[in-house]
C-alpha cells in the first residue's frame, strides 16, 4: 500500500504543529537540537547529509512507490534534530571509528535511509542505548555477520595471487564488494542482516536484536504496512466494536537493554476519528483484537486515555490522544514498570508487573487500529525521540552507579582494604607484565609512603621487595623491540631466552612473521608519503642525510645500551601526521637497515618494495601448507596491502598497519612466554577485569542493574592516552 | 556472551567430572581483558593518586602518553607526603600555593586539616606541656566549631585526647592517633584538588574494583551459581606462580 501523495498532507501537519495546534515544546526539543555543546553548528551539514540518500533513490528510481518521500518529509521535525544528533560523540565512535563495521563507503549500500541513528551497514543505534553492554554485543554480532558474509563472498569471488601485481587490485576489490546489494531489495535487506539468526555456531552467545520495523507477517489483514516498514494504515472496513486490527514489530523488546522505548506518531487527518491503541504484547494475543483488551497485551488507548493491562477493564491513566500527537511507550525492565509519554511529556507509571522480567516471554511493540483513516508512523530509535529518553536513561544509570559507589570492597581480598588492594593489584601487574622499572619506582614510592606514615620509630618499616628477576627483564626487552617495530630483534631475543616458545606457539610465531611484513609495508608507505611531502616542503638533502645517519647509528646501538630513555623520544604522533623528522622512521630502522630516508628517493622505495615482495613470497612459501583458514585469511589480508600505492590512506586496510597491532603481538608473545614458564598468563588485575565482565553480563540478562553499567563506561572516564 | 546460560548448562557436568574448575572460571578464562584498558587504568591510577616517578617510568615502558600532562601531580604528591609525615603546617601552605581558593571553598576540608594539625600537636606534646595544642585549638578551631555542630563534636572528641592517658583510650579516640587518619586526610585533600583541576575525583581503577565487588554481591544475592570464592590470583599462592611480593 503506497501513499500516492503524502507530502502535502504531512507538510500541513507540521505547519499546524508550528502554529500551535500540536504542542511543540521548545524545551523538550532543545536536548535533541543541542545534545552536547560541541555539536553546535554541525546541524546543517549533517541534516543535509541525512537527506541525501533520498535524492539518490529518486535519481536511481530504485524504489517503487512514493512512500519514502512522504516519510522523509513526515519526519521533518526530526530531520533537523537528527542532524544534530551527537553522531560525533564518543559513544558513536565505538561503531564508526572501528573499522570492520563501517569499513568504507563502498562496502555498504548507501540507500539505507536518512535515519540519523542507523549506520551505513544498517545497524540501528538508538541514542539512549549507546555505550550499553547490550548494544556493544549486538554490534559485535553485526560485525561478525558482515565479515562472515564477506568471507562467503570472497571464497566464491575471484582468487589469484596478489603478487602477480595485476590481480592485486581485483583481490582488494573483492574484499569490499559483497555488500553492494542488488537494487530493489535495498532497505529491508541491510536490516535483515541482524534479524536473521546467525548461521554459524561460532556466535553462540546471541543477544536478541532490537525491533526495527513493523512485521508485515505478524499483523491483522485489516492493516497494511506502508513504505519501508515504519508506517501502518488501517485499510479494512468498519468493524464490530470488539474487533480491531493489530500489528507487532519484527523483534521483541530485549530485556538486556534495561530500558526499551519507542514512539508512535498519529498521522490521521481528523482528530475525532481515531481509535488507536499503543503498547506491547506477546504473540499469544490475537491480532484481530485491540491491544490491551486481550490477555498478554498491554496498551494505552487514544480515544479514552485509559490503560488496559490485558483486560476489558481499563483504568484511567492519561489524556486522550489523536491526530498529530506522538505517544511513547517505555518499558523499564529494571523496575518492571511501564510508562507512556505524550508529545515528549512523561505521563507516569501505568503498570508494574514482575511478568516483564520473565525472559521466556517475548514482548513485542504493538499498535491497534480500528477505523479507516487510522494511520501511524513508528520511531524505533532510528531518529531522535521527542521524549528525553537519554535523560531518563542517565537517571537510571545513576541509581545503579550510586549503589556501586557505596560498595565495600573488603570481601575481595581480606584483610586488605581498598587502598592496599589496589596497590597490590597494580604492583603485581607491573611485575607480571615485565614493567621492571615502573614496578621498582612504584615499590619505592609505596615504601616511602609507608615510612612517612610510620608513627613508631622503633618499628622498622618492612620494605616492598621487588624480585628483580631475569625473566622480567628479558620479557621487557622483547616487548620493547616489538613496540618499536623491530620484529627481527624480538625474534632473536625470544629464540635466545626462550628457545621453545616459538616452536610451541605456532600461532604467535606466525603473527610475528606477519607483523614483520606489515612493518615493511608501513615503512614503504611512510617513505612514499615523506617523498611526497618532501616535494612540498623541499627539505634539504643534508638534513635528510643527517637523520638517516642518526637512524642507522641508532639501529646498531640501541639494543646494547642506554635504551631506557631513548624509547620515549619516539613520536607519539598518529601515523597520519608525522614524518616531519627522522624519529618516525627509526621505529622501522632495523627492518631495513639500508634506510636512506628521502635522500634515496624513488629508488629507495622500490628497493623496499622489492624486499617486501621477496619477504612476502617467503612468508607464503613457509605457510602455504598450513591448514588453518585463519592463516590463509590473514595472509591474504596483509598481502592485499601491496595492491595499494599508499595503504595508509585507504581506510579499509589502514587499520592493519596501525601501531596498535604491535601491542597485540607483543602481548600474545608475552603470554606465551609466561605460560611456558609455568606462570599465570594473566595478572590479578586482568582476572578482576574479566570476572567483572562475566558477572555484569549475567546481571544484564533480565534487564536488571547490570544493564546500566559497563566496564567500558569506567574506562571511558580516563582521558584517552595516546599510544606511541 | 551468555554467561548465565553457560553457567547453568555446564554445572551439571562440571559437578561430577571436573570439580576442580568451576564453570564460571572457565568462562572467565575466555573473556578478554584488553591490555590497552589495563594500561590506561594503571597510568590513570599512578597519576591520580600521586606516584609521579612510577607514572613517568610507566609511560616510557608501556609507550603511553597521557592526553594532558597533569601539572599538579608533583605538588599533590608533596602535599600528601607532608600530611603523611604529620607536617600539616607545610601541607596547608603548599596547598594554598597550589590552589589559593581551595580551603575557603571547602570548609570541611579546611577543618579536617586543622584538626589533624591539632592532633599532631597533642601527639607531640605527650608527656610535655600541652599549652601549644590548647592555644591552637582556641585560636584556629574553636571559631569554626562554634558555627557548625559537627565540627564542634569533632573538636570535643579531639580535645579529650588531652585528658585520657594514651594507653587507656577508647577505640574511637585511639583511631584519631592512628596513621590511617593521616592517610585518609591526605587522600581527601588529593581528591578535592583533583576535582578542582580535572573534574574527576578518583582513579578509574577504584570504580572498577568496587564494580567487581558489587557485581559479585549482586550475583550472589540472585543465587547465581558461583564458586564459593572467586580468586583474584593476587596472593603468592603456589597455583598461579606469580613472583612473591612482600609488603608490610
Amino acid at each position: 500500500m503506497t501513499n500516492p501523495n503524502p507530502f502535502p498532507r504531512r507538510t500541513s501537519l507540521i505547519a499546524s504543529a508550528n502554529n500551535g495546534s500540536r504542542p511543540v515544546r521548545p524545551a523538550g526539543f532543545s536536548h535533541l537540537l543541542n545534545p552536547s555543546p560541541d555539536n553546535g553548528g554541525q546541524g546543517n551539514g549533517a541534516s543535509s547529509h541525512a537527506g541525501a540518500p533520498f535524492s539518490s533513490l529518486d535519481a536511481g528510481a530504485a524504489h517503487s512507490g512514493n512512500a519514502p518521500h512522504g516519510l522523509g518529509e513526515g519526519r521533518g521535525p526530526h530531520r533537523t534534530s537528527g542532524g544534530n544528533l551527537p553522531s560525533f560523540s564518543r559513544a558513536f565512535d565505538m561503531f564508526t571509528s572501528k573499522e570492520p563495521l563501517l569499513a568504507g563507503a563502498n562496502m555498504t549500500y548507501n540507500g539505507v535511509g536518512p535515519s540519523a541513528n542507523v549506520s551505513k551497514t544498517g545497524f540501528l543505534l538508538p541514542s539512549y542505548l549507546r555505550g550499553s553492554g547490550y548494544l556493544e554485543k549486538l554490534a559485535e554480532q553485526h560485525k561478525a555477520k558482515l565479515s562472515a558474509d564477506r568471507d562467503n563472498f570472497s571464497s566464491k569471488g575471484p582468487s589469484g595471487t596478489v603478487f602477480s601485481g595485476n590481480t592485486g587490485n581485483t583481490e582488494s576489490r573483492s574484499l569490499t564488494l559483497p555488500l553492494k546489494l542488488t537494487s530493489g531489495t535495498h532497505r529491508g535487506v541491510a536490516l535483515n542482516l541482524i534479524e536473521r539468526p546467525p548461521a554459524s555456531a561460532e556466535f553462540e552467545d546471541v543477544v536478541s536484536p532490537l525491533p526495527t520495523r513493523w512485521n508485515s507477517d505478524d499483523k491483522d489483514y485489516t492493516v497494511e504496512v506502508v513504505g519501508d516498514g515504519y508506517e501502518v494504515k488501517y485499510t479494512g472496513t468498519k468493524l464490530a466494536d470488539h474487533e480491531a486490527g493489530a500489528i507487532r514489530a519484527d523483534n521483541p523488546m530485549p530485556a538486556q537493554c534495561g530500558v526499551y522505548y519507542f514512539e508512535v506518531m498519529i498521522l490521521n487527518k481528523k482528530r475525532e476519528e481515531n481509535v488507536i491503541a499503543i503498547g506491547f504484547e506477546t504473540r499469544k494475543a490475537s491480532l484481530a483484537r485491540f491491544p490491551g483488551w486481550e490477555g498478554e497485551s498491554w496498551a494505552y488507548h487514544g480515544n479514552d486515555g485509559k490503560f488496559f493491562p490485558g483486560s476489558n477493564a481499563g483504568r484511567s491513566y492519561g489524556p486522550t490522544y489523536g491526530a498529530g500527537d506522538t505517544v511513547g511507550c517505555l518499558m523499564n525492565f529494571r523496575t518492571n514498570q511501564v510508562l507512556f509519554t505524550k508529545n515528549g511529556d512523561e505521563l507516569g507509571i501505568a503498570f508494574k508487573d514482575p511478568i516483564f522480567k520473565d525472559t521466556t516471554r517475548n514482548f513485542y511493540p504493538a499498535v491497534g487500529l480500528k477505523r479507516p483513516g487510522d494511520h501511524v508512523w513508528v520511531n524505533f530509535g532510528q531518529v531522535p525521540f521527542q521524549f528525553d529518553i537519554d535523560g531518563y536513561m542517565k537517571k537510571q544509570q545513576k541509581l545503579v552507579t550510586d549503589k556501586i559507589r557505596t560498595t565495600d570492597t573488603a570481601m575481595l581480598a581480606p584483610p586488605l582494604n581498598d587502598t592496599e588492594l589496589i596497590q597490590q593489584l597494580v604492583l603485581q601487574f607491573l611485575q607480571h607484565d615485565g614493567y621492571v622499572g615502573t614496578a621498582r619506582a612504584f615499590a619505592e614510592e609505596i615504601h616511602n609512603e609507608k615510612q612517612a606514615l610510620n608513627l613508631d620509630a622503633d618499628v622498622p618499616v618492612e620494605g616492598v621487595s621487588i624480585k628483580d628477576d631475569e625473566d622480567a627483564n628479558n620479557r621487557q626487552q622483547i616487548r620493547r623491540a616489538i613496540l618499536e617495530g623491530d620484529i627481527d630483534q624480538a625474534l632473536l631475543y625470544t629464540s635466545q631466552f626462550y628457545p621453545k616458545v616459538l616452536e610451541e606457539n605456532g600461532q604467535v610465531y606466525f603473527r610475528l612473521r606477519c607483523r614483520k611484513f606489515i612493518e615493511m609495508i608501513r615503512r614503504e608507505a611512510e617513505m612514499n608519503r615523506s617523498l611526497q611531502e618532501a616535494g612540498v616542503k623541499a627539505k634539504s638533502t643534508s638534513q635528510a642525510r643527517h637523520y638517516a645517519e642518526n637512524d642507522t647509528q641508532r639501529t646498531y646501538n640501541q639494543h646494547t645500551s642506554g635504551r631506557e630513555d631513548e624509547m620515549m623520544t619516539e613520536g607519539e604522533e598518529e601515523m597520519m601526521d608525522t614524518a616531519e623528522d627522522g624519529t618516525e622512521d627509526r621505529s622501522l630502522g632495523t627492518v631495513n637497515p639500508e634506510d636512506e630516508t628521502m635522500a634515496m628517493g624513488a629508488a629507495g622505495v622500490s628497493e623496499l618494495c622489492q624486499d617486501a615482495l621477496e619477504y612476502g613470497q617467503e612468508l607464503r612459501d613457509e605457510f602455504k601448507n598450513d591448514p588453518s583458514p585463519e592463516v590463509t585469511k590473514h595472509l591474504n589480508e596483509i598481502f592485499a596491502l601491496m595492491a595499494y600505492p599508499n595503504p595508509l590512506e585507504v581506510k579499509e586496510v589502514a587499520h592493519l598497519l596501525e601501531r596498535k597491532g604491535r601491542v597485540a603481538v607483543a602481548e600474545e608473545l608475552n603470554s606465551a612466554i609466561l605460560t611456558s614458564l609455568g606462570k599465570s598468563s594473566r595478572a590479578a588485575l586482568e582476572n578482576l577485569y574479566a570476572q567483572t565482565t562475566v558477572l555484569l553480563d549475567d546481571l544484564r540478562k533480565d534487564g536488571g542493574d547490570g544493564a546500566f553499567v559497563t566496564i567500558q563506561g569506567v574506562i571511558d572516564e580516563i582521558p584517552k592516552a595516546h599510544m606511541n | 556472551m551468555d554467561p548465565h546460560r553457560r553457567i547453568q548448562s555446564q554445572t551439571s557436568s562440571t559437578s561430577t567430572a571436573t570439580p576442580s574448575k568451576h564453570a564460571f572460571e572457565t568462562i572467565v578464562a575466555d573473556v578478554k581483558s584488553p591490555k590497552s584498558d589495563i594500561n590506561a587504568l594503571i597510568l590513570d591510577y599512578l597519576m591520580m593518586e600521586g606516584y609521579p616517578k612510577a607514572a613517568e617510568k610507566f609511560q616510557k615502558e608501556a609507550n603511553l602518553k597521557p592526553k594532558q600532562e597533569d601539572p599538579t601531580i608533583n605538588a599533590r604528591q608533596e602535599i600528601q607526603h607532608a600530611i603523611h609525615i604529620g607536617n600539616i603546617q607545610k601541607a596547608i601552605s603548599d596547598l594554598n600555593e597550589l590552589d589559593p581558593g581551595i580551603l575557603d571553598s571547602d570548609p570541611h576540608l579546611h577543618f579536617s586539616l586543622l584538626r589533624l594539625q591539632l592532633i599532631e600537636l597533642i601527639r607531640n606534646a605527650r608527656g610535655y606541656d600541652p599549652t601549644a595544642a590548647i592555644n591552637f585549638a582556641q585560636e584556629k578551631l574553636a571559631p569554626r566549631a562554634a558555627c557548625n555542630e559537627q565540627f564542634l563534636k569533632e573538636l570535643e572528641k579531639t580535645m579529650a585526647l588531652l585528658i585520657f592517658p594514651p594507653d587507656k583510650l577508647q577505640p574511637d579516640l585511639a583511631a584519631l592517633l592512628h596513621s590511617d587518619l593521616r592517610r585518609n586526610t591526605a587522600a581527601q585533600v588529593n581528591e578535592v584538588v583533583l576535582q578542582r583541576h580535572t573534574e574527576r575525583r578518583e582513579a578509574a581503577i577504584r570504580q572498577l574494583v568496587r564494580m567487581r565487588a558489587w557485581a559479585e554481591a549482586s550475583c550472589r544475592s540472585k543465587k547465581r551459581n558461583l564458586p564459593d570464592r572467586i580468586e583474584l590470583g593476587l596472593n603468592t599462592g603456589d597455583d598461579n606462580g606469580h613472583e612473591p611480593m612482600i609488603m608490610s
